[in-house]
């Protein structure tokens, strides 16, 4: 259930192209401001040791929209992702979400908005799933967690491993019940960093359809990933990074996995 | 506010659960803590040992390497999958996380040192009879100090690659002057009880309150998710 | 400019250099000896100044961590180790010239009186601060640990001050100074200062030059970070 790509001028701009292959253009603040954008970054970078892992980025992901994150390993995919979780803050530029400038710090009504996948669980083994769930709950500030709880392990069906903890489960599992975490505080902005990573057939098709239904309930969904095609299935925009830069944007039905894997490989 | 305590609670309460359920904090620490003691109470021989309050220095080297090892698990949790950055990517004030880590510390550092006192009065005969007040409260005064300087490092320690010894390395010569104070204050005690001023406790006190604040300030900035 | 600067830097090292000479003869040559402990007493004109300049580099070690933390700029951390050589180095020497004293005086090579104690405590927390830093990877990170280290253990002076004096101090040393002696003492700060804050310049250098080498190749200019400065930024909300 694919949402229809609005008309703000934003994605006008990204349709029409505007925003082309290597373009240090940022979308002009006043023609995207008819919509307050889930994230909208303007000239990010972020240095370490003087090197540039993240240039001049400048992206603007409006509320809803489902968008892929693909690029070479070490193109930065990552670090751009914990940058907009404000789990490790960018150096340069600016950085809003949800319409509110993001500091060194951010605040704590921001981060309850935002759910991150990681590469690792974020789960304690020694946890049952259902501990594991209602912990993250109650630090959110969920009202009845447990039943939030179990409702997510419902969703992505895990209720028969409730009371198992992590440790037990296969990679596939972990990844659900990682998702179900991440969902617990019922965020706005759902980040994924390579989620389908080590995941059979099965548990891929499950995760897709997952990310598929949160998208359809309003969820705005980035997520990193190394499949192209998958990639250019399941979003609405596909950004390249390479070299810590943005090289391509666009949205998904305007480009193929051919040209994409252009930019990818260049 | 109250948001904040609820946090501590239940931060504090997920540590000591999966202590009790994987058990690889304290009985490893524990039996650290008891070979430590073997090796002196055999090093220095049958009836070398100090008697008395001032032999409870050699407590001190079990409490201290039982701890760091303490400190360094408590912290692994959180490295182990990553559920550090989830506890950072939640609405949770990086104090609190200090907080949280901190007690949790304490807690099973407390109970190493019930257990190693324990052992000391048998293995090494100690004779606390008189002292034991005292012997308490100063030895809690320091073990706070200790946990809230290594609770402090190790969040730094634990993102780098090598681990080993590098946090007893750095919290050992910062912790000297509770060392110091603490063993000083249990020689006079045993050896010339009048003597013992306010002095060495306002060492022991100061130390506490500077530590504390400045550990719960400069936490965030070494916490690497 | 640049010839100026070679003059200047050699004249510095050959001005402190001659004082040095010149202080070591006036130990010997004019300044009298002290009648109980004999020519070993000497060494106290090098003990003092060295200890005090030790306090100084440590303290520049202090100021310079606490500047990074504020700042985030590699300078400040390579002050910051500059500071802490320089004063491993000089304390060092206060431990050296305190065990010969403590021999001449009373036969042994240590006693823990406060005050060898005390030097000993703060040439093992500055040591452990170069001891660690191989091990932290990453140049910002070592930077920020040792920047946190550096300022918790200045914090830790006066504490490992006040608990060693609680310490039993069986040997009180209190030497009275006559007058020539003061004025040799007076003269000792000068060459000893000198070295002190020529060392650290030369560290500093030292490290600023390899701080600059070890970029890769694909560096960018270094620009100052303005994240956390919302108001420089602007037009983002």
């Amino acid at each position: 259930m694919r949402r229809t790509v609005d008309d703000s001028p934003a994605t006008l701009a990204i349709r029409e192209g505007t925003v082309t292959a290597g373009s240090q253009q940022a979308i002009a603040p006043e023609s995207a401001a008819s919509k307050t954008s889930a994230v909208r970054a303007l000239s990010l970078g972020k240095h370490i040791d003087d090197r540039a892992i993240l240039d001049e980025i400048d992206l603007d992901v409006p509320m809803g929209r489902f968008v892929a994150l693909v690029g070479p390993n070490g193109a930065g995919k990552s670090t751009l992702l914990h940058a907009i979780a404000t789990l490790s803050p960018a150096t340069h530029g600016s950085l809003a979400l949800f319409g509110q400038t993001v500091h060194r710090w951010a605040g704590a009504a921001l981060r309850a908005r935002i759910g991150m996948i990681g590469h690792q669980s974020m789960l304690y083994r020694d946890l049952t799933a259902l501990e594991n769930l209602t912990l993250f709950g109650r630090l959110y500030g969920v009202d009845a967690p447990g039943e939030r709880a179990a409702e997510l392990l419902e969703k992505v069906r895990l209720s028969d491993r409730a009371h198992d903890p992590p440790k037990a489960f296969s990679r596939g599992m972990v990844q659900r019940l990682s998702i179900a975490r991440a969902l617990m505080h019922n965020p706005d902005l759902l980040l994924a960093d390579e989620p389908f990573a080590g995941l059979d057939v099965p548990s891929t098709r499950n995760v897709e359809a997952l990310l598929a239904q949160l998208h359809g309930e309003g969820k705005t969904i980035i997520l990193t990933n190394h499949e192209i095609a998958q990639s250019l299935r399941l979003s609405e925009q596909v950004v390249v990074l390479r070299g810590g830069r943005v090289v391509l944007d666009r949205p998904a039905s305007q480009v193929d996995v051919d040209a994409v894997t252009r930019e990818v490989m260049a | 506010m109250s948001r904040a305590w609820r946090q501590l609670l239940l931060l504090i309460g997920k540590d000591l659960r999966i202590e009790a359920r994987s058990r690889q904090t304290m009985g490893l620490v524990t039996v650290l803590g008891v070979l430590i003691l073997v090796v002196l109470g055999l090093g220095l021989g049958p009836g070398k040992v100090p008697s008395g309050p001032s032999g409870t220095v050699l407590l001190w080297v079990a409490y201290l390497f039982g701890g760091v090892l303490c400190f360094e698990k408590t912290m692994a949790v959180e490295r182990q999958d990553g559920t550090l950055a989830g506890l950072m990517l939640a609405p949770v004030d990086r104090g609190v996380l200090f907080a949280a880590k901190l007690i949790t510390n304490l807690l099973l550092i407390a109970a190493l040192a019930v257990v190693i006192t324990a052992v000391g009065i048998v293995l090494l005969q100690f004779d606390l009879s008189g002292v034991l007040g005292p012997f308490v409260l100063i030895t809690a005064m320091s073990l706070l100090g200790f946990a809230a300087v290594g609770t402090l490092f190790a969040a730094a320690v634990s993102s780098t690659r090598l681990q080993g010894g590098l946090l007893a390395l750095v919290i050992f010569p910062i912790c000297l002057p509770l060392i110091i104070a603490s063993t000083q204050l249990m020689v006079r005690l045993a050896e010339r009880p009048d003597e013992v001023g306010a002095g060495g406790y306002l060492i022991l006190v100061a130390f506490d309150a500077i530590y504390l604040v400045m550990s719960w300030l400069v936490f965030e900035l070494l916490l690497e998710p | 400019m640049q010839r100026l600067t070679t003059i200047l830097k050699y004249g510095y090292w050959v001005i402190a250099a001659l004082l040095f000479a010149g202080g070591v003869v006036l130990v010997f040559a004019w300044t009298p000896t002290e009648a109980t402990m004999g020519p070993v007493q000497k060494i106290f004109y090098l003990h003092l100044p060295a200890a005090i300049n030790t306090f100084l580099a440590l303290m520049v070690c202090f100021i310079a961590s606490v500047g990074y933390l504020w700042k985030r700029q590699q300078q400040f951390d390579d002050l910051a180790l500059a500071g802490a050589k320089v004063g491993v180095l000089l304390c060092s020497i206060v431990l050296l010239t305190g065990m010969l004293w403590s021999r001449s005086a009373w036969g042994t090579w240590w006693t823990w009186s406060p005050r060898l104690t005390f030097s000993l405590v703060l040439w093992l927390l500055y040591t452990v601060y170069l001891v660690i830093r191989p091990s932290i990877e990453g140049q910002q990170r070592r930077a920020m640990i040792s920047a946190v280290y550096g300022i918790v253990a200045f914090v830790d002076v006066p504490l490992v001050y006040l608990s060693v004096k609680l310490m039993p101090d069986i040997h009180p040393t209190s030497i009275a100074l006559a007058p020539a002696m003061q004025w040799t003492l007076g003269y000792w700060f000068l060459p000893i200062t000198m070295i002190n804050i020529g060392l650290l310049a030369v560290a500093y250098r030292l490290h600023r030059r390899e701080a600059l080498l070890a970029r890769p190749r694909t560096a960018i200019a270094v620009r100052r970070s303005t994240f956390h400065r919302p108001a420089a930024t602007g037009g983002a909300a």
